[in-house]
Formats: structure tokens, C-alpha cells, sequence
């Protein structure tokens, strides 16, 4: 019996450090990484994408293939709801052990994952590549390079990341609600508060339809609000969260006004915004690139226009951007950057553009050509032109936490559960904990 | 007897051993499952709970900060109130309404009908969280949600069940007995035809009324049945997760943040596995007391024949 015992004994201690062996206790990279092949070689690629948008990244990688058949791209679409997810999805897999050579990172991870020291230094790759990169630097809005070297370099100041598309807040305006109910479409797509309300309250009256949709997103919700009233959640530098400023509590009661005025619908559900705007109850949608897939769907690309988020201090808008980089622990560093460098070409951004990617494309000679603009809303080109005026979206190492805090708190207000004041210095108080650990 | 014997024949022991040997290689497979996703991440969180690790870079040992932090953490009391307040509130509905069902569902005589009816309250129970969470979510939605619309046709106006602090939880509470309601009504039932039918004749005979024979009778000998049911919901029922993720994210402020939602931002989010780790041992040791203190007291309601 007591041999059984230590038999079983002896079983269970090898299963268990099997198990530890297995799942791995750490994704930490320490580099060592081989450098194989540009040509061939075996690459992992992490990207965000649903199932929508993972059959337009699958016809970019079958592109991708064309050119370099020798290298295998086992590319995996996490489709997490946000950044925030994504980033932790990421991170824990990284922990299990997964080989990961190239991560799309969106602002909202960049920092976090570029303070490990996961990330190689892409440097001598970008001198190996001189004019590739110039090339593409050279036709991407400065605002994009100057946030990325600011907000998503290494801890030496290394470039890790190479940034790629990105995404601002506009609204989908539905031009046959503002027809019916007579009120004219922003001129030069540019609106104020006031006009928004008073545009609001006439098609309510004449066609019952709801102007906007409201939510806590902190993205599609918060910082549009809080941007075109110059505020933000975070000072510049991201050192010191500034969410409960004057500026931000009046966004914040502005967005709660809308729903009191009836003007958006009470949060705390769900609704099928696409329908709600097909069916003429939803005047508006708001978002990025994103809302054009379902907007082809809804066979409405001729019914709608795009303009720029109403403002009440001026332009505003947050930025988002995706951005590739090749892990330390990567075997296949120079075939990652030859998929880094196909993703930088321009024949890559126009293919990705016109097959339906759900973001505004980095290179502004194609973001202002037919690949972007086609089969898309009019007005489609104030997306990129907004990146002029757009605040980086505040992401600091405790990301997924702050973006908690800031929903949070928003939520409240615009559901009419907390004064506005009081609740957005909660949620400061709550943030400068976050900050300060 | 047999035993001496046997081990005296020549072989026997051989033939024991692989008798012996049969039976590991028939378990073997439920043991390595076991070891592999049970006991190998119990022990490991073990050891993570004494460590502080971002799954990003190495892991540093911590001592007993994460335990110490258990005590201090100002959260942690609000969690662990919902957690209770949501297990309590489970186990009495479940029960309750669990039983009349199956009370109401063995009365019927038609035996068609007796099967449609119990396809019909266990259904809820094989759809997805994921897609009873949503259904809610569209239903009680305050705008275009039926729930509202046909109240507000009578004249009820009701209150927005998701983003009021004060009804959030009773939402979620809602939600799950809905969905996990006909698991208990099948036990309850299992139960309630268990129950002979001679002692409730006998009963009868005797001059019982029905509400004597369901207290004296049927109810003890369904004590049992209710026991387990207990001991299964309230575990249940303390590892609440997907509907919570999914509808509120634990919130309105903090009002439906359960003990697992917390575990979760805590490893997930925050990406502190080692308070996460602390945390789930917190859990266990939850839940096998209160189980412990279960299996105490059913001496004193719990009729064993």
C-alpha cells in the first residue's frame, strides 16, 4: 500500500512539473532569438480581428504568400472587444509558452508591451532598409511619427515598434433621416454642440428618430466627448490623469444632456445600431473606419456621409494606431521583417484598403486614393484628415484597469446614476492610484 | 482465506500484479486528466500565490504579501458581500422554485404534456451563457428592449435593470435562475419519483391532507435530493463568471463584482498573478468551509432512511 502510495506520489510530482514545464512560468524575452532567412522560414503573426475582419487579413497574408511562398505565415486573429483585451489575451499567451514573432499591437498596449523589453530593437533592420523606410515615413502623417517615438518606444528610447494604420472618431450620418426631417448636413462636415442638439431635436420631432447612440466606450464614447471640448483623460505625457477637469465634466453632462433630451437612447442594454440607422431610427453612427462593413452591408454607402465629431472648444478626436514589431524570442527575425516591410508597402496598404480593412490606411497617398475612397461614404477622407487634429488615446501600463475606471464612471453619468463631478473625481482619484503603482 | 491461498499458487502474484496493472491503465486516463488540469494548476497556483509575476517578465518571490494583501485590500469585503448575497439568493431560488416546478410537473397527468414540459424548463439550461447574456441584454434594454416596451404600454415604468446599482444584482440573480433553473427542476424531479408512492398512500389512508403529506412525507424524504442540490448551487453559484463579463463587466459600481470577476481583473487585467493566485486559494478555502459546514448541518434537517 505505501509503495502504491509513493508510486502515485512519484506520478503526481512529474505530472505537476510536466504541467509547469509545459505552460511555461515566463514569456519573459532576454532575447538570443535567432535571425534566420529573409526568404523562408516559419512566422507567427498575433493580430485583433472577428470574423469580419479576419477574411480581409487572410486575403493580405494570401497576397503576402504570393510574393514569398517559402515563408509559412501562421497568422492568428484573437478577436478580442478591445485593445485592452487583446493586450492581455497577448500577454498571457505569451506566458504559456506560444512562439510569437510579430504581435499587431494597437496604442493601447504599445507602451505596456515596449516596457518589458520583449521587443527587439528594429533599428539595424530599418538601416538595413534605408529607403523602404524613408519611403514610407516619408508619406505617413508626421503626427503618426512623432506619437509613435513618444508613446511607443522601448525603455532606451529604441524604436520596437513600426507604426501602421490607425483609426479617429467621426459620425455616419444618415442623410435620408436629416432629409426627412429637413435639417441640412454639417457644411464641411463641421458641426458645434449646439447645431448637434438642434439638428437632435428637430429629427426627433419630425421623424422620431434617435440622433446618436450613447455608451461608456472609452474610444468611441469618452474621448470624442471629452476631446472636442479640450479635455482628455490624461495630461500629454500620460503622467497624470485629468479626468475630472471642468472641461471634462462638462463633456460628461453634455453626453448625459443627450439622453435627458431623449436625443440617444437610455444606455444599459443592447440594440442593433445598424438596423436602428437602415430603419431610419438612428440618425447617426459613430466610429472610425470600421462602420463601413456594415454600412456596405446595409447597401447604404450612397445614404450616408461622414463628418467630423461636433465640437464645443474645437477639432477633436482620439488616435488609435496598430503597430508592428518582432519579438525578441523570435527564430525568424528577418523574415518577420520581410512581412514587416510587405505591410509597410504601399501595394500592401492599397490591397488591404480596397479588400475592407477596418482602418485608415498609414500611407496618406493611399488613404487619399480610390482604394480607400471607393465603395465608402462621402466625406470617408476625414478619417485620415482628423489624424491632424487627434489626441493619442491615453494608455497607460495599466490599461485594461484605467479603461475600467474611465467606462465606469462615464456609464454612470450618462445613465443619470451619479453627478457628474462627483463621480469623474472617483474615478481621477482611482486613476492616480493606477498611475502612481 | 482465498487471499493466503492464492498468493501460495505459483502465478498468483503475477497475475494479481497485472490485474492490478489492467486496472491503472483503465484509470489512467482520468488520472492524467486529473493531474494535468486539476491538481498540476492547483499546485501551481499555490506556488504562484507566493510570487509577484506580470506574465510579462520573471517572476519574484513575494513571501506572504499576497495573503497580507487579502486583509487590506478595500475592495475585497464589497466582492466577497456580492459573492454571498449572490449564492444565498441562488440556493433559495433555485430550491424554491425548483421544487414547485417539479411538484407542478409530476401532478401532470398527461404524459406528452409531462415531457414537453420538462424539454421546456430544462431548454434555458443547454444554451450558451454567452447567448443567454446577450438575449437579456437586448430584452431588458430600456429603449428598445420588449421588457420596457410592454410595460411602458400599461403604464409601468421600469427601471434601467443594468446601469442602477440597486438593481444590477437582482438582474444578474434573475438572469441565472432563468437560465440554470431546469438543471434543479431535473433533480428535484429525479428526486420527487424517488419518494414511494406507498408511504404517500398510506398517508392518504390514514386521513393526511395534502399539505400534511407534503410536510411530513414528501419533503423529508426529498431532503436528500435538496441537500445536493444545496452543495452543487451554492458552488455553482460562487464561481459566477460569464453572465457578470459579459452584461454588467461588475459593474454599476462595483454592484455585481463577484469574487471570480475579481479574480479575473485582478490576473487578467491588472496582470498581478500572484494576488490573483491569493485570491483563488481565498476561493477554495470559501468553498470547501462553507461545503464543510454544509455537510455539518444536515444532520439536523437532512432525513436519512
Amino acid at each position: 500500500m505505501r509503495k502504491t502510495i509513493r508510486r502515485i506520489t512519484a506520478i503526481a510530482a512529474a505530472a505537476v512539473t510536466a504541467t509547469l514545464v509545459m505552460t511555461g512560468c515566463t514569456a519573459d524575452g532576454g532575447g538570443g532569438g535567432a535571425t534566420g532567412s529573409p526568404d523562408s522560414g516559419e512566422l507567427n503573426f498575433v493580430y485583433m480581428g472577428d470574423a469580419d475582419q479576419q477574411k480581409a487579413f487572410n486575403a493580405l497574408f494570401a497576397e503576402f504568400n504570393k510574393e514569398y511562398p517559402d515563408i509559412k505565415l501562421k497568422a492568428v486573429g484573437i478577436p478580442s472587444g478591445n485593445w485592452a483585451t487583446f493586450s492581455t489575451t497577448v500577454a498571457t499567451r505569451l506566458a504559456g509558452g506560444q512562439k510569437i514573432d510579430i504581435i499587431q499591437v494597437a496604442t493601447e498596449g504599445q507602451r505596456l508591451f515596449a516596457s518589458k523589453g520583449i521587443l527587439e530593437d528594429l533599428a539595424p533592420y530599418m538601416e538595413q532598409d534605408q529607403d523602404v523606410v524613408d519611403d514610407y515615413f516619408s508619406d505617413i502623417n508626421p503626427n503618426l511619427v512623432k506619437f509613435n517615438e513618444e508613446f511607443a518606444s522601448g525603455p532606451d528610447g529604441e524604436t520596437v515598434f513600426i507604426p501602421g494604420g490607425f483609426n479617429t472618431m467621426a459620425m455616419y450620418v444618415n442623410k435620408n433621416v436629416f432629409e426627412a426631417a429637413g435639417v441640412p448636413l454639417p457644411e464641411n462636415g463641421d458641426w458645434t454642440w449646439d447645431e448637434f442638439v438642434a439638428a437632435g431635436k428637430q429629427i426627433k420631432e419630425k421623424t422620431g428618430a434617435y440622433l446618436t447612440g450613447a455608451g461608456p466606450s472609452y474610444f468611441g464614447d469618452v474621448m470624442p466627448w471629452l476631446t472636442t471640448n479640450g479635455a482628455s483623460t490624461f495630461n500629454a505625457d500620460w503622467s497624470e490623469p485629468t479626468y475630472n477637469t471642468a472641461a471634462a465634466v462638462e463633456a460628461a453632462e453634455f453626453a448625459r444632456s443627450l439622453v435627458e433630451m431623449g436625443l440617444a437612447p437610455e444606455p444599459g442594454g443592447q440594440f442593433d445600431g445598424n438596423t436602428a440607422f437602415k430603419q431610419g431610427k438612428l440618425a447617426t453612427l459613430n466610429g472610425g473606419r470600421w462602420p463601413v462593413l456594415g454600412v456596405r452591408d446595409l447597401d447604404m454607402v450612397d445614404d450616408t456621409v461622414v463628418v467630423n465629431w461636433p465640437t464645443n472648444t474645437g477639432h477633436g478626436s482620439p488616435v488609435g494606431w496598430d503597430a508592428w514589431n518582432i519579438t525578441k524570442n523570435s527564430q525568424n527575425k528577418q523574415a518577420a521583417w520581410t512581412f514587416i516591410k510587405f505591410l509597410m508597402s504601399k501595394e500592401a496598404g492599397e490591397y488591404f484598403a480596397s479588400i475592407g480593412g477596418t482602418i485608415v490606411p498609414a500611407r496618406e497617398s493611399v488613404a487619399s486614393s480610390a482604394a480607400f475612397t471607393d465603395n465608402a461614404p462621402e466625406g470617408t477622407v476625414r478619417l485620415s484628415e482628423a489624424m491632424s487634429w487627434a489626441t493619442p488615446i491615453p494608455s497607460i501600463d495599466q490599461g485594461a484597469e484605467a479603461q475600467k475606471a474611465i467606462e465606469e464612471a462615464w456609464g454612470t453619468i450618462i445613465a443619470g446614476q451619479g453627478d457628474a463631478q462627483e463621480t469623474l473625481d472617483a474615478a481621477q482619484a482611482k486613476l492616480e492610484s493606477l498611475v502612481g503603482e | 482465506m482465498s487471499d493466503n491461498a492464492s498468493v501460495r499458487r505459483p502465478g498468483a502474484l503475477l497475475q494479481r500484479r497485472r490485474t492490478e496493472a489492467a486496472g491503472w491503465l483503465f484509470v489512467s486516463p482520468a488520472v492524467l486528466l486529473f493531474l494535468i488540469f486539476v491538481a498540476g494548476p492547483f499546485v501551481f497556483a499555490i506556488v504562484l500565490a507566493f510570487l509577484k509575476w506580470d506574465l510579462l517578465t520573471s517572476p519574484e518571490f513575494a513571501g506572504l504579501a499576497n495573503f497580507e494583501r487579502l486583509f487590506t485590500d478595500p475592495l475585497l469585503p464589497r466582492v466577497l458581500l456580492n459573492t454571498f448575497v449572490f449564492a444565498f439568493a441562488s440556493i433559495v431560488t433555485h430550491l424554491v422554485f425548483g421544487l414547485l416546478l417539479a411538484l407542478a410537473v409530476n401532478q401532470v397527468v398527461s404524459r406528452v404534456l409531462g415531457y414537453f414540459a420538462r424539454v421546456a424548463i430544462f431548454f434555458p439550461f443547454l444554451i450558451s451563457w454567452a447567448a443567454v447574456a446577450l438575449l437579456w441584454k437586448y430584452v431588458l434594454d430600456p429603449t428598445f428592449g420588449y421588457v420596457s416596451q410592454y410595460a411602458a404600454m400599461i403604464g409601468i415604468d421600469l427601471p434601467n435593470f443594468f446601469t442602477d446599482p440597486a438593481w444590477a444584482m437582482p438582474a444578474i440573480i434573475f438572469i441565472d435562475l432563468w437560465h440554470t433553473l431546469g438543471f434543479t427542476f431535473i433533480i428535484m424531479l429525479a428526486g420527487l419519483q424517488t419518494v414511494p408512492a406507498e408511504l404517500i398512500e398510506a398517508a392518504r389512508t390514514d386521513g393526511a391532507t395534502s399539505g400534511q403529506i407534503f410536510w411530513n412525507v414528501t419533503l423529508p424524504l426529498m431532503s436528500p435530493t435538496m441537500f445536493f442540490a444545496t452543495i452543487i448551487t451554492f458552488i455553482g453559484a460562487f464561481q459566477i463568471f460569464d453572465p457578470i463579463q459579459i452584461i454588467t463587466k461588475g459593474g454599476p459600481q462595483d454592484a455585481t463584482t463577484t469574487i471570480i470577476m475579481y479574480l479575473y481583473e485582478k490576473g487578467f487585467q491588472a496582470f498581478d498573478m500572484g494576488y490573483a493566485a491569493a485570491v483563488a486559494i481565498l476561493v477554495f478555502v470559501i468553498i470547501m468551509g462553507v461545503t464543510i459546514l454544509q455537510f455539518v448541518g444536515r444532520r439536523k434537517w437532512v432525513y436519512e432512511s
